[in-house]
């Protein structure tokens, strides 16, 4: 067997043990981050306790009253939702029409989507501040709803498309020989088809919501300023509080990273737009 | 209804949001870098309000190009995305043909490995300036004591003392000051991004021909031929790809750059466009336009790419 011609002893040893350091390298400063969360800020930056203290979870049970962390949180999910379900809403229809009844424009309109998200957010910082200043918008929950819809609708709408141009043909125009229509198409065959890869589009598009850190940051002060705002408002306390700010942290990253566990193939192709399979 | 207009009204709504959100922000920056435009100018308040009857021309690009900061934010920028680039790339390749192959725990491994591509930015930059990074509380700051702790009880010991007393003291590097705070920005980004480059190298790498490979072993190529010959020509593509992904995000990094330094030394152009947005709208639009140029010279040669594979 060829495999066999290839199989030194670092292949069969050396590889494992040194993908596993690898990953446990990369894994640490999260790790990090979590073990300090359950350590007082007194000892969080003492040396004896580096590895064993006294853990404790007051980090997490005050995460209220020092930073009002539900607050922001609830923020962060009303704006990460919302967005999702619009950008689902407008994403899926168009998807939907580009995927089975593409025409010759379909392609550059496409590409015209895609490059809208290349657009740097700061060079058009001050008109999107000045609008929304001035329709009065600035801070407020539906702001942020719409920009985080509009700026991935383009990866919604790609995803969506890549998934539909899977699904045959044929089962839709069985489904128009029997007389279904359009809303029908999408209702009965559509969306049970697809089911799954309308919910790693929206997973995807959930967590990109959730990290989102400019426009967050820029477009709101107190009423609708999410996690991103929180944590980058607390940036700096040169080491007086890494127990409780690491704590706040890993409680903002924690659910995200594991939503995004369970979505690692969809985001190569969310992220690349179909271009690498 | 026509074949044809249902489609087309479908498309509508995404098409027409996309439309406004392109064309409004970005005609009203174009129309701002034109003029004489202001917050707080006491001695000239008409230019505190936009209008034609302030147009300035070029004058706010002649304005941006001589300013000092400009060059440095450019080659900032170039220097912040291109250490990222080249370090994301090289590190991805190796760990992506590391466990490409089945070993006990893969799965595992990939789930720790991609875990840091989650991380929000601010959490990312909060994390590693301070727990890690900082010169005395975070751990550098302990391992460097560590490290001058060994070396001095070392001093002390009969017969190797000698050498050991030759040794300097080891100094921790503050990542805040003005020359290191991009490397702040450069190390923390490439843990984030690395992860991303090595799950689309070995999603790339599940579709390398295998057959083509055991030909090559047959044929007595080694270990490295095989993946200089066969592998890296077949990442070519992923490889590019990652390469203008990446590009186009870092060229608007700002939470990193904010939260570690306030851009104090670390200027890219999406920062000095905050800066000037705080009072020159004139010259932030300015930058803006030339920020907008840069990433298209990126995005025309992603979209090219990507649009080959289209309609496959």
């Amino acid at each position: 067997m060829a495999i066999v011609a290839t199989s030194t002893k670092f292949s069969i040893y050396g590889r494992p043990v040194l993908a596993w350091i690898v990953g446990l390298i990369f894994f640490f400063p999260i790790f990090w981050l979590v073990l300090t969360s359950f350590k007082t800020d007194a000892d969080a930056v003492k040396p004896e306790f580096l590895i064993f203290f006294t853990p404790t979870l007051d980090n997490y049970l005050n995460m209220t009253e020092n930073y009002d962390y539900w607050r922001f949180a609830t923020n962060s999910v009303i704006t990460s939702v919302f967005a999702t379900v619009f950008a689902l809403a407008v994403g899926i229809p168009c998807a939907y029409a580009m995927a089975f009844n593409p025409s010759r424009a379909t392609k550059d309109v496409l590409m015209w989507m895609l490059s809208t998200k290349m657009l740097p957010a700061a060079a058009v910082l001050y008109p999107m501040t000045f609008l929304t200043k001035s329709l009065g918008l600035f801070d407020t929950h539906f702001m942020v709803i719409v920009v985080l819809m509009l700026i991935n609708l383009p990866i919604v709408v790609w995803m969506l498309f890549t998934y539909f141009k899977e699904i045959p043909k044929d089962i839709i125009e069985a489904g128009q020989m029997d007389g279904v229509n359009t809303w029908g198409e999408v209702k009965e065959i559509l969306i049970p088809l697809a089911w799954g890869g309308i919910a790693s589009t929206a997973l995807l598009c959930f967590i990109f919501c959730w990290n989102e850190a400019y426009w967050t940051v820029r477009l709101t002060t107190t009423e609708a300023a999410t996690l991103s705002k929180l944590i980058e408002g607390n940036r700096a306390p040169e080491g007086l509080f890494f127990g409780r700010l690491s704590a706040v942290s890993a409680a903002a990253v924690g659910p995200i990273i594991v939503l995004g566990w369970f979505c690692q193939k969809q985001l190569v192709q969310g992220l690349t737009f179909g271009a690498v399979k | 209804m026509s074949d044809r207009k249902l489609p087309r009204l479908l498309q509508t709504p995404a098409v027409v949001l996309l439309l406004i959100w392109m064309l409004v922000p970005l005609s009203l920056t174009l129309y701002f870098s034109f003029i004489r435009y202001v917050l707080n100018n006491l001695r000239r308040p008409e230019w505190t309000t936009p209008s034609f009857s302030n147009w300035r021309g070029f004058g706010n690009y002649e304005f941006v190009l001589n300013s000092k900061d400009f060059l440095f934010a450019i080659q900032n920028s170039l220097l912040i995305v291109g250490s990222i680039l080249f370090l994301t790339v090289i590190l991805g390749v190796l760990i992506a043909v590391m466990i490409n192959r089945a070993f006990p725990g893969q799965g595992i491994v990939r789930v720790l490995l991609i875990s840091p591509f989650f991380v929000m930015p601010a959490v990312n930059a909060v994390l590693w300036i301070n727990m890690i990074l900082d010169p005395v509380l975070g751990l550098q700051g302990l391992a460097v004591n560590g490290i001058n702790d060994l070396i001095a009880s070392l001093q002390g010991a009969p017969g190797i003392g000698w050498f050991f007393s030759l040794w300097p003291d080891v100094a921790p590097i503050s990542f805040r000051a003005t020359q290191t705070s991009a490397y702040a920005v450069i190390i923390m980004v490439t843990w984030q991004w690395t992860p991303f480059a090595v799950l689309i190298f070995m999603t790339s790498l599940q579709s390398e021909d295998q057959q083509q490979k055991e030909a090559a072993v047959l044929d007595g190529a080694g270990a490295l031929s095989q993946f200089r010959f066969l592998t890296l020509p077949h990442l070519a593509r992923p490889i590019a790809i990652v390469v203008m992904i990446q590009a186009i995000f870092h060229l608007s990094l700002y939470a990193e750059i904010e939260i570690v330094s306030r851009g104090n030394g670390n200027k890219n152009l999406p920062y000095l466009i905050g800066e000037f947005a705080n009072n020159n709208i004139g010259a932030a639009s300015a930058t803006g336009i030339f920020a907008v140029i840069l990433a298209n010279i990126v995005a025309i040669f992603l979209l090219r790419m990507i649009g080959k594979t289209l309609m496959e």
